[in-house]
């Protein structure tokens, strides 16, 4: 079987996603024996950020290297596994919010291809980049009468 | 001529006290109503704006870098050629990567100003500054305190303010900036945590000169697409602001400080700190929130409750500012109101002389278009958090709709809690029409 970068790579929905791994020289470490779990966006959710956005990040590397560690939890994490896990930590540090009842969700992506399977772990496909949520966003979501499970 | 915004009747309608502006934002505008009137004002304060920002970020970046921990920093006002030459990242030909037009070096309108002044004499620079003939710093200093004062802020900055592996860039620059002063090394030896804290005053004072450099050119190229007649509405303006926040949300934040020529790093590009997460939100939070009770004309009883116990309850921002002229830096802040003053747009001078006390109350009245349009920036924000985290405005599906609607309404709950009139203070309501000025 292949690892989740030689995946990604033999997959042409993933250009984007892989340009930007190499460039974060995320290439060794996500090829390492993990396990991982990866939410891999399509190159259209990465067309879907306004322009300029992937130009920036790209110019800054360690920033770039942040948003992408955000698609990564330490750990192999297939969609039955993630009934009772509402969040994970992922590798940048800030919490994922999973969503398995009826459609799978993370943050607010879909997943339009769940559990393929790699050396290393497990790689869902999304259909949107997902961005850190900051500390105020579960007060506000709260307030105005909303709430995620924890 | 206005953008007609249609709203999908998908959900039930909001019973939210402002209903209105909740369908507003669901439609894709602003939490200010779209007026030909409002657009006016809002452009005409950004062009007054950028240009003293175009001073603020330089001279923040230059006191970070350069004056750093000078006990008696008493010139730190008077910006070197340096860096008034110092290119933008983001606009000129030399940029980084060139989003807006704008210019690499200081706006000439800017250096006009900075020769000779209100008084419109060329006078040795010193007479400029004692006379207050200037660009205020104080205010851009005022924003700064409040962003390193206010904790809680969110983002990754502030937890490595006080690691060790900080503290260590701290010494080793406080060491070489100090290495032929025996007495404030002494100092430093006795009182570390005084030095740090000061490090990371300066720190702050960098993150805040970062982002400003992004917002003036942004304002200035806002203002010159009006000019063209490129802006059809309020949410055209807001949408240009939501794709710059977008665009810009990976630049770096970083802190360096130059002594003697060798650049010393506080706070490492590699870190990876961003714009979005450690400059920009903890800005508008701390700035557009919260701020403190301003020394001035108005007295508070602490003791009876009239300031908060807990600081996440302040709520002395230029979102809940009664503007009332004080000559302070912080709320109104007249001193911003003062320096927008020499930079309005000549329509704007005409239309200020044609309310209230005419020229008389000028500060105010631009000081009330300024609220406006800083509506318009915090809800530029609230929509690019509405798009980065949660669902499009024309989302298929129920559920995502209802939480963009919990994300709506939980924003504009800030303006409505009871807590210390917290909802009196707000203006929201007030800039929904146009008799508010």
């Amino acid at each position: 079987m292949a690892n989740i970068v030689e995946i990604a790579v033999s997959n042409d929905s993933f250009q984007t996603l892989v340009t930007a791994v190499k460039a974060a020289n995320l290439v060794d470490a996500l090829s390492s024996p993990g396990p991982f779990t990866v939410f891999a966006p399509v190159d259209s959710a990465f067309a879907k950020l306004p322009a300029g956005t992937i130009t920036t990040l790209v110019q800054n590397i360690p920033q770039l290297t942040r948003i992408l560690t955000y698609h990564v939890v330490a750990g192999k994490y297939k969609k039955a596994d993630l009934l009772d896990k509402p969040r994970l930590t992922s590798l940048e540090g800030s919490e994922l919010y999973i969503n398995v009842n009826g459609t799978f969700e993370v943050n607010n992506a879909t997943v339009i291809a769940a559990d393929i399977e790699a050396d290393n772990g497990v790689i869902h496909v999304i259909d949107t980049v997902i961005l850190m949520r900051p500390h105020w966003f579960d007060g506000i979501m709260e307030s105005g009468g909303y709430s995620f499970r924890k | 001529m206005t953008t007609t915004l249609e709203r999908k009747t998908v959900l039930p309608p909001s019973q939210h006290e402002f209903a209105e502006v909740v369908h507003r934002l669901e439609a894709g505008g602003a939490m200010l109503p779209d007026t030909p009137e409002n657009l006016m004002q809002i452009i005409g304060l950004y062009k007054a704006y950028a240009i003293p920002m175009d001073f603020y970020w330089r001279d923040l970046l230059y006191i970070a870098e350069r004056v750093f921990l000078d006990p008696v920093p008493a010139f730190k006002y008077f910006l070197p050629k340096e860096y008034l030459e110092l290119e933008n990242h983001y606009a000129g030909d030399n940029a980084d990567l060139r989003i807006w037009r704008g210019y690499a070096t200081a706006h000439k309108e800017l250096l006009e100003f900075m020769e000779q002044g209100e008084l419109k004499k060329k006078l040795p620079k010193l007479f400029h500054h004692l006379w207050h003939d200037r660009i205020n710093m104080e205010f851009a200093e005022e924003c700064m305190r409040a962003m390193l004062w206010h904790r809680n802020m969110g983002g990754l900055l502030e937890p490595y303010m006080d690691s060790e592996e900080y503290k260590q860039n701290c010494d080793r620059a406080i060491r070489a900036y100090f290495k032929y002063n025996p007495i404030m090394l002494g100092l430093y030896k006795l009182f570390p945590e005084m030095f740090y804290e000061q490090c990371r005053q300066a720190t702050m004072t960098s993150v805040l000169g970062l982002f400003w450099e992004i917002m003036a050119p942004v304002f200035l190229e806002m203002s010159d697409i009006y000019d063209e007649g490129g802006f059809k509405g309020v949410p055209d303006a807001m949408n240009f602001l939501v794709n710059g926040i977008f665009a810009i949300a990976g630049r770096p934040i970083y802190h360096r400080v130059n002594i003697r020529g060798e650049w010393y790093d506080l706070v490492p590009k590699s870190k990876g700190f961003t714009w979005l997460y450690e400059a920009a939100f903890p800005y508008v939070e701390a700035v557009f929130y919260r701020t403190s009770p301003f020394r001035g004309t108005k007295s508070y009883n602490a003791q009876a409750k009239q300031i908060p116990a807990d600081q996440n309850d302040f709520h002395y921002g230029v979102l809940y500012a009664d503007k009332f002229p004080v000559g302070s830096a912080g709320i109104p802040p007249t001193l911003l109101h003062q320096d927008m003053f020499h930079f309005l747009p000549p329509y704007l001078v005409e239309y200020y002389q044609k309310f209230c006390r005419g020229k008389d109350d000028m500060l105010i009245q631009l000081g009330i278009s300024f609220q406006r349009s800083m509506y318009c920036v915090t809800s530029a924000v609230i929509q690019a958090g509405r798009a980065a985290f949660l669902y499009p405005l024309d989302d298929p599906n129920p559920d995502h709709l209802r939480a963009n609607r919990a994300y709506f309404e939980g924003q504009l709950n800030r303006f409505c809690r009871r807590e210390y009139g917290i909802n009196e203070a707000a203006r929201l309501r007030f800039i929904q029409t146009q008799d508010y000025r």
